[in-house]
């Protein structure tokens, strides 16, 4: 159609009407500033209202908190400058940092802590609920001077249990939110915390605005590491498209995380591109509810084991997620702190012929159309799809063509999120809604939230499996009081070679941090949580122009 | 009086239409699985005493009649609710987010009115010839590209000429007026233009067709026989003509358009009202969307309304 | 609501039967022929694709973005799977889409727009009332709840843009029946005692119907956009290939950024060709009903523009 070219007028028209327009700024910031991009962002500035990563890599920068991870995973001072715990191990004191300010000039102190982690404990019911999973098992906290914080336990719980929650426990000012209690604690989630957010660290957070960009400038009177450049600002873009497309035309210095597809282009674009193990597991639940009616033969560990054998990791791996992925094998994956990925599990192997035997021997028989019969029912299942992972869509296809293979048909249930959780644990909590289901895990560093996530306690919380067993739970709680790391470490391994067998998750894949950075820029540091994480400042205190 | 009939008609019936479009909106959202209760509980430890606590926050522990009931009168104080992701009200989410979507829609209904009365013309006056199929191709093929698709496109060709993406350089920090309006110009450009690309073949249409409505009559051949020049004619008989249509269009579309820049805003990664709507969608922010669905509904009834009044006060041949 | 249309008459033009008009309409209109032939060739593609797509659908053929090759004339998507193949299912899904959800629209607002026009008076109020709150169901919160309690599967989808299509055709034809109606063959048929039903099956459908057919393939093009429109917020049938989804997974999966023009730009145009061809043929049938103004209504489309304006106003 050649006509069409004519349309090019009035869009020349357009161009030569806005050429005032071109080239206004958009070139490299001030040399003191680090532009970063994420497709994700922050969704609020309130630590109990907060959600997504981004709000809480923000928080590690603009907040107290006792100690961080180093490089190698331990456990580093950060406001707390030491510690040690009482003989019963159910007291611990933490000496903090001295003549600390917050960023409005009032004293930075350990009554601060205290008061956080007392009204923490009060409204855990309520406005606090976020923080519940942190302070569990603290009785109460008190200041007896300023630097000095007494913390103590109902139990005595394992050392690296205690300061892997206190990693991620932000303390708060009390003379900014005291004055926002509220009834039960509810004003504590409705305070919208705008910026400039009252805080103290590296950066003070001075700019916010929603779905947009997020500004951090260096805080001079910072008691801790000063940052080398003036401020970074982290700006949410809708795709990854728009944001690698940012990159590439110098208006961004660095993203967070690289889209599989774009490793390629901007390797060659003269980007670093640090692609390095991630904390990210996907995941193929089958419903182990105990108490469940239909397809009870989905509670026999030889038919998950048939199922386990059925899935081609390599190909999910290489297909899905392009070679930025590892096979995953267990619910604490590999690049979990200080060793509690136990090593001894081995990547379940892909064996469709040894599938066919399990299935076989257990007398499920196949049927009309190659589809086994279990127990007077067909093996003929819906996957309940979650939408907001993207990788599950390629994935299942791997999947059903797979298992299609050793007789069992998989049927793809796409729901959002909410309404599929509302599914798989309905009715009112009792997980009878569904048989299997795909979704994603995003682990810490410490291993106590993953193992959390399969105990009955969790029903109708973070439950997703519907797994209840009383053995399991004993050893949950054990780990947390044992008495020293290696103690723990121990039963943490046994817990996962216990899940390795009863396979609530049958595990897929462990997908990369893959971030790039301009050339110009160096010391900006990629970890399994990504560069901009709630593992330690390093990255945006370290980062600098070359 | 038979005006004054008609407008309180109108008036009304938007009325009656706005209140039709809230209880819709109720209903529907109501419907919807996953309520603050599934969404907001999912916190380690999460008690039946959360669950109950926040269902009485959202409201959820009444009857569905006594929930209606509420939201009405929540709604005649302008209160939207409470949005799931940030805990804030859904009206300043809302506010913010319309304000930086007024400027860019702005313009590309500026680019379409001004595309869709030259091409209009143009082909009206070339009646017949190759020119005036060119002007009504083109404007037939931009009108039927999807308009995600085609601001994909001009990313694709203006790409280090034009941003892409944000509604200025977050990064120039505290910058004279005119360098940040010169930035907030240069962001602009690609979102308004695919806007206006995609809303001026309607106005191409209708403004050719008034002309030759006007061209084909009398006293425009009388003017041509005096000798006046066509530019003349043109501007002073036969657009004249055309502003009742254009103008009632103008109406009307402005109430969809806003609507319609989720997908623009969503491609560009403008933060405006049609974003926050393609963000709420995705975390399934029901109270966002009710909002917002709320918002951009009262606008189309508001517009057509405007568009109702337009037309009558113009068009002397309306017979009721 | 104020949508102001249009009500023509076929013209009648002596002797020659009316089911000739639109076949007439689009002959005289080389760009409407040329829409036709398209439509139907993308039709016959999209049921015989099984048969003729050059590879299998979910088969990785090659690198993700491969390049344009002899193998693969639009080289490969992020998954490495034949743009081609995608292209061909993928049309197969919009079309089918389009068509289903114009089927349900038509059937709705046909019958809705012949009931009113027919009978006018307390039923035409009501009814035309009815289609005015429906104007107002915002389409996307209607498309998350549908999504969210049914699941996003095709059937809900084609339901959903079906039941929010109908209203344009509703009052276009009703504006119609309402003039026939008053025809004096019609009242003639009256006066001699036929009933109702035969009359508007004998005198009343046959008139009626040119505009239908056009409304009808107005109808498709918009189901398409919005299709389209759907899929790329994510709310589209993920075990579905249609050519909303192509467009959507490449914006997901950074094609632009990597260079991967082929995974985005066909699927764009397929869309844009296959909306044209409608909007030629239905808007030849129009000018065919109207030849002097050769307005062609560009019907709702890009959540509920409906710019219906022209000469007169709804005939009271």
């Amino acid at each position: 159609m050649s006509k069409r070219w004519l349309a090019a007028i009035p869009v020349v028209a357009a161009l030569i009407f806005a050429t005032t327009a071109i080239g206004s700024g958009t070139k490299a910031a001030s040399s003191g500033t680090f532009r970063l991009g994420t497709a994700n962002g922050i969704d609020s500035l309130n630590p109990y209202v907060a959600f997504n990563q981004d709000a809480y890599s923000a928080f590690e920068y603009i907040y107290p908190v006792l100690v961080q991870y180093d490089s190698h995973l331990h456990f580093a001072p950060f406001f707390a400058k030491s510690w040690h715990h009482s003989k019963d191990g159910k007291t611990w004191t933490f000496t903090t940092q001295s003549h600390a300010k917050w960023s409005d000039g009032k004293p930075l102190t350990a009554a601060d802590a205290a008061w956080t982690i007392n009204i923490d404990i009060k409204y855990q019911g309520g406005g606090a609920a976020n923080e519940a999973g942190l302070i569990s098992h603290i009785k109460s906290a008190s200041a007896p001077n300023a630097t000095t914080l007494v913390v103590h336990y109902k139990l005595a719980p394992n050392p690296a249990y205690v300061l892997g929650q206190f990693q991620q426990f932000y303390i708060l000012p009390k003379h900014i939110w005291a004055q926002h209690l509220g009834r039960n604690g509810a004003g504590l989630k409705t305070f919208p915390n705008n910026a400039p957010v009252v805080g103290s660290g590296p950066f003070n957070l001075v700019k916010f605005q929603r779905n947009n960009i997020a500004i951090f400038q260096r805080n001079d009177s910072y008691w801790g590491v000063k940052p080398k450049i003036e401020e970074f600002g982290l700006q949410q873009f809708s795709d990854d498209d728009a944001m690698v497309t940012a990159l590439q035309h110098n208006n961004l210095d660095a993203i967070e995380a690289v889209p599989a597809t774009a490793m390629k282009t901007l390797r060659n674009g003269g980007f670093v591109v640090s692609d390095v193990p991630g904390l990210d597991q996907t995941d193929f639940i089958v419903n182990s509810n105990p108490k469940k009616k239909h397809h009870r033969e989905l509670l026999n560990l030889k038919v998950k084991e048939a199922f386990d054998h059925a899935i081609d990791r390599k190909k999910i791996d290489s297909v899905t997620f392009l070679g930025a992925a590892q096979p995953a094998n267990s619910i604490i994956p590999a690049p979990a702190g200080v060793g509690w990925h136990d090593p001894h599990l081995k990547t379940v192997s892909f064996d469709l012929k040894l599938a066919n035997q399990i299935l076989d021997k257990l007398g499920y028989k196949k049927g009309p159309g190659g589809i086994r019969v279990a127990k007077g029912q067909k093996m003929s299942y819906d996957v309940v799809a979650p939408t907001d992972v993207q990788s599950i869509p390629r994935t299942f296809q791997i999947l059903q063509t797979d298992f299609k293979k050793i007789g069992v048909k998989l049927n793809e249930k796409a729901l959002d999120s909410s309404a599929a959780f509302a599914l798989m644990s309905g009715p009112n909590n009792t997980y009878q809604g569904f048989d299997l289901a795909m979704w994603d895990w995003t682990a810490l560093i410490d291993p106590d939230f993953m193992l959390s996530v399969v105990t009955c306690a969790q029903y109708g919380g973070w439950s997703d499996s519907g797994y209840c067993n009383k053995q399991y739970d004993k050893m949950y709680a054990q780990q947390q009081v044992a008495k020293t790391v290696a103690q723990r470490k121990q039963i943490v391994w046994k817990m996962q070679a216990y899940l390795y067998k009863q396979r609530p998750y049958l595990w897929l894949a462990n997908d990369d941090s893959v971030d790039a950075v301009s050339k110009n820029w160096v010391g900006f540091k990629n970890t399994a949580q990504g560069p901009f994480n709630e593992i330690n400042i390093q990255s945006l205190t370290q980062v600098h122009q070359k | 009086m038979r005006g004054i009939d008609y407008v309180l008609k109108r008036v009304g019936f938007a009325i009656v239409t706005v209140f039709v479009a809230v209880t819709i909106n109720f209903v529907l959202f109501r419907l919807a699985p996953g309520n603050a209760v599934s969404n907001l509980s999912r916190v380690p430890h999460a008690t039946q005493q959360l669950r109950h606590a926040l269902e009485v926050q959202f409201g959820l522990d009444k009857s569905k009649w006594q929930q209606y009931v509420i939201y009405l009168k929540q709604l005649s104080h302008g209160n939207l609710g409470v949005s799931y992701e940030n805990e804030q009200p859904v009206s300043t989410n809302l506010r913010i987010a319309l304000i930086n979507t007024l400027p860019m829609v702005t313009l590309g209904t500026v680019f379409a009115i001004i595309l869709g009365t030259f091409t209009g013309v143009l082909a009206a006056w070339r009646r017949g010839t190759k020119t005036e199929g060119a002007s009504l191709s083109s404007a037939l093929a931009f009108y039927a590209m999807p308009t995600q698709w085609l601001g994909l496109m001009l990313i694709i060709l203006f790409a280090g000429i034009f941003p892409t993406g944000g509604m200025t350089n977050e990064f120039l920090l505290n910058p004279p007026f005119w360098t940040h309006m010169k930035d907030l110009a240069s962001h602009m450009f690609l979102p308004a233009l695919t806007l206006g690309l995609t809303l001026y073949g309607e106005y191409t249409l209708i403004v050719r067709s008034a002309m030759l409505e006007t061209l084909g009559e009398d006293y425009i051949l009388t003017a041509r026989a005096k000798g006046l020049k066509p530019r003349t004619i043109v501007r002073k008989h036969a657009l004249r003509n055309a502003m009742l249509p254009i103008t009632t269009l103008i109406a009307l579309s402005l109430g969809y358009i806003v609507a319609g820049a989720i997908l623009i805003e969503t491609v560009f990664s403008w933060p405006g009202i049609g974003r926050a709507v393609y963000e709420a969608v995705l975390e399934r922010d029901y109270p966002m969307l009710q909002g917002a669905f709320l918002v951009l509904t009262l606008s189309v009834i508001f517009f057509n309304l405007v568009a109702d009044l337009l037309y009558f006060k113009l068009d002397p041949r309306i017979t009721e | 609501m104020s949508d102001v249309t249009f009500f023509v008459e076929a013209p009648t033009e002596g002797g020659k039967s009316r089911r000739g008009f639109v076949v007439r309409a689009i002959r005289h209109q080389p760009a409407a022929i040329a829409g036709l032939v398209f439509l139907v060739a993308m039709t016959i593609t999209a049921i015989l694709a099984p048969w003729i797509a050059p590879y299998p659908l979910h088969q990785q053929v090659g690198p993700v973005f491969g390049h344009p090759s002899w193998q693969h004339l639009l080289g490969l998507d992020d998954g490495g799977i034949d743009m081609v193949t995608l292209l061909i299912w993928g049309s197969r899904t919009s079309l089918v889409v389009g068509f289903a959800a114009t089927f349900v629209s038509m059937v709705i607002g046909g019958t809705i727009g012949v009931v009113a026009g027919y009978f006018g008076g307390g039923t035409d109020n009501v009814l035309m009332r009815i289609t005015d709150y429906f104007l107002v169901i915002p389409d996307v919160p209607l498309m998350i709840v549908v999504a969210a309690i049914w699941g996003p599967s095709l059937f809900h989808i084609i339901i959903v843009i079906g039941i929010l299509l109908w209203t344009s055709t509703a009052r276009v034809i009703r504006a119609q029946v309402k003039s026939v109606r008053e025809r004096v063959y019609v009242k003639r048929a009256r006066a001699l005692g036929a009933g109702h039903t035969r009359i508007v099956l004998k005198h009343v459908l046959p008139q009626v119907a040119p505009l239908l057919i056009a409304s009808t393939v107005l109808t498709v093009a918009v189901a398409i956009f919005d299709e389209t429109a759907l899929a790329f917020l994510g709310l589209g049938d993920p075990s579905r290939v249609s050519l909303g989804s192509i467009i959507e997974s490449a914006f997901q999966r950074a094609a632009i950024s990597t260079g991967a023009w082929w995974a985005i730009v066909p699927p764009g145009v397929l869309v844009t060709l296959l909306i044209l061809a409608c909007s030629l043929v239905g808007g030849a049938i129009e000018d065919a009903l109207n030849p002097r103004l050769r307005v062609a209504h560009l019907s709702a489309r890009m959540f509920r523009i409906r710019p219906l304006v022209g000469r007169g106003q709804d005939a009271v």
